[in-house]
């Protein structure tokens, strides 16, 4: 296929505008970590941060000696991984169930959970609910109440309905009941939408910070998003925390450590990220076709 | 085995018609394995989505923590008929609807426009690259962004108004300005969230039939009237769902973003329903003055997805459901 003038004209412009695009969606995150790896006393006046000012890695000693922020990184490393394995798992189970078409009151609870969807509770009478059920700091809260999604359900019951019969005809003739079956021949079948509900879920309890502030009381048990929220909010809070020792204090400013948190916080998104774009993009895309 | 579930499915299928099922302990004892998959996530479902639903019976109560729900008076409408006479009730609706209003704007148009330049972009790895790179923001949590935001707008050293200073002009407060809140919080929506907006209309775009492309060009078109004329009616029907179901969610204005973002400086043009649930509810401890207002919102946006779902299946196209 020849292209017109026009079109290259067109072709290069296009090019051009997607690099100029992409270089204002990195620049935060470079500014950031050029802010965070700057020498502290010339960070004072601002600047763009196109190269670092000096070059100094105090800023990243004093966030890993900071105690909130090693607390912060304990109570959403627990979170994420229990939520997830909780969230996916029971999506699974719940949702195989549902997606066998014999099930007497598939329909019924189908509709329970689609319900959900349409209407909630809000959030005085789920925050009441956890109070009433003592789960304040707790992991509990910061764990439960958000586990089952009903959009991850049927994104599952969708994929369960599409593996053939015959395979479980087979295994049920070797004499499996339905909870081998689900074991041994539904759930190593479904690993790329595990995979792509377990992303999704992850992320959500990794960026999640609005738990804490309703269900956390004390700060020992703050997710490390409500950790940095209070860092970035509270100006002096980033260099006055306990446990940084003082060399590292007379050292630092309140700037380039928040800077230093903020990367070393969304760094495992970053890190997992390329690796997992895919999943990311297919796991919008069968909601989308549900939508 | 495999014999009597046969016969047992026959039996359902011709059951169904003529009302003459197995007995229904006989099916419990047969699925019991199931019904015991079912059983966690269910009540997981029921404890944390239902029980909050039988909590939103405090919006007609008085509700005093130590009494409980059982113990609490009852006061009928009481508690909406104070919301709907607040003068905040105006405010936070037409905050709620405003704020959504204009990030739609933005979030319909923008990733639109987008996907069609993506689309046309030579190259398959730098098509990646690119795509990954403006996707990446929507997965950067709320918080760090709002930091991001945040230390960028600084009115004192903050990038952007070094920049301003820089050519002379004087420093903004961006987020403690009523005139310029509402487009903060559009275009950081905007930057967050329209890569990964793009991702629905490229997938409709790239099953749009080569053929007419090559057609257009032999009738001389150009690339911007063929993206007029062929791309864009080809994926109507999914602009179309999408702009009906972000109507349904109009009274979802974003609540992380503008709860990390706003301050007592901004409420006037930034307080939306759910911020104010927020603080009446959890920090005033109002709870079933707050839990009416959340009842208010949920009941709205109930009666709006049921409409939009009704319109869209009436239009032929598959609902939500």
């Amino acid at each position: 296929m020849r292209l017109t003038r026009g079109e290259k004209m067109f072709s290069y412009a296009n090019g051009l505008f997607f690099i100029v695009l992409m270089l204002i969606m990195i620049y935060p995150f470079w500014y950031m970590v050029m802010g965070s790896i700057s020498e502290s006393d010339r960070t004072a006046e601002g600047g763009l941060f196109l190269i670092p000012a000096g070059f100094s890695l105090t800023a990243y000693a004093a966030v890993f000696q900071n105690v909130s922020i090693l607390s912060g990184f304990k109570v959403t490393l627990i979170t994420t991984i229990c939520g997830t394995a909780i969230g996916t798992f029971f999506s699974a189970t719940t949702a195989y169930a549902i997606s066998r078409k014999r099930l007497r009151g598939g329909k019924l609870f189908s509709l329970l959970i689609l319900f959900t969807m349409l209407f909630s509770g809000g959030l005085i009478p789920t925050y009441l609910l956890v109070k009433t059920l003592h789960m304040i700091d707790t992991y509990w809260a910061l764990i439960l109440p958000g586990t089952m999604g009903a959009w991850n359900i049927f994104v599952m019951v969708g994929f369960f309905r599409g593996i053939p019969d015959e395979l479980e005809e087979a295994a049920r003739i070797d004499g499996a009941n339905d909870l081998t079956i689900f074991f041994q021949v539904v759930l190593p079948l479904s690993k790329p939408v595990l995979a792509t509900v377990g992303l999704f879920i992850a992320v959500g309890y990794w960026n999640d910070f609005f738990s804490s502030v309703l269900y956390a009381t004390e700060k020992d048990m703050w997710q490390l998003q409500m950790v940095l929220k209070d860092l970035i909010s509270n100006t002096s809070a980033a260099i006055s925390q306990a446990g940084i020792s003082v060399a590292v204090q007379q050292q630092v400013n309140p700037f380039t450590v928040k800077m230093a948190s903020i990367i070393v916080s969304s760094l495992p998104i970053l890190a997992v990220y390329p690796f997992l774009q895919k999943h990311f993009v297919k796991g919008a895309l069968i909601g989308s076709v549900k939508g | 085995m495999a014999v009597m579930n046969g016969a047992a499915r026959r039996g359902q299928a011709a059951g169904a018609g003529a009302g003459a099922r197995r007995p229904l302990w006989k099916d419990l004892i047969r699925d019991r394995y199931l019904y015991l998959l079912l059983l966690p996530g269910l009540l997981l479902i029921l404890l944390f989505r239902y029980g909050p639903m039988y909590g939103v019976v405090i919006a007609f109560q008085d509700y005093n923590i130590y009494k409980g729900i059982s113990g609490s008076e009852w006061v009928g409408f009481d508690q909406f008929t104070r919301l709907f006479n607040s003068p905040d009730f105006v405010e936070i609706l037409s905050n709620t609807i405003i704020i959504s209003l204009y990030k739609l704007a933005a979030s319909f148009t923008i990733p639109i426009i987008l996907a069609l330049l993506l689309n046309e972009l030579r190259g398959v790895v730098f098509k990646r690259f690119a795509q990954s790179v403006i996707y990446l923001p929507h997965f950067v949590s709320w918080v760090i962004f709002s930091g991001i935001i945040i230390t960028f707008l600084n009115p004192v050293d903050g990038m952007v108004n070094v920049v301003i200073q820089h050519f002379g002009g004087s420093p903004v407060d961006f987020l403690g300005d009523v005139r310029y809140f509402r487009p903060m919080l559009v275009i950081t929506d905007a930057y967050k969230e329209v890569g990964w907006g793009t991702i629905i209309y490229l997938a409709a775009i790239a099953g749009v039939n080569a053929e007419l492309y090559e057609a257009a060009r032999i009738d001389g078109a150009t690339k911007l009237r063929q993206m007029w004329h062929v791309t864009l009616p080809a994926i109507r029907p999914v602009i179309v769902i999408l702009i009906i179901l972000s109507l349904a969610n109009i009274l979802e204005a974003g609540f992380q973003q503008i709860f990390l973002l706003y301050n007592a400086l901004v409420y006037d043009v930034a307080d939306i329903i759910d911020t104010y649930v927020y603080r009446v509810g959890i920090q005033e401890a109002n709870y079933s003055y707050a839990t009416a207002a959340g009842l208010f919102k949920s009941a709205v946006a109930m009666v709006l997805i049921l409409t939009v779902n009704t319109i869209v299946k009436k239009s032929g196209q598959e609902g939500l459901w």
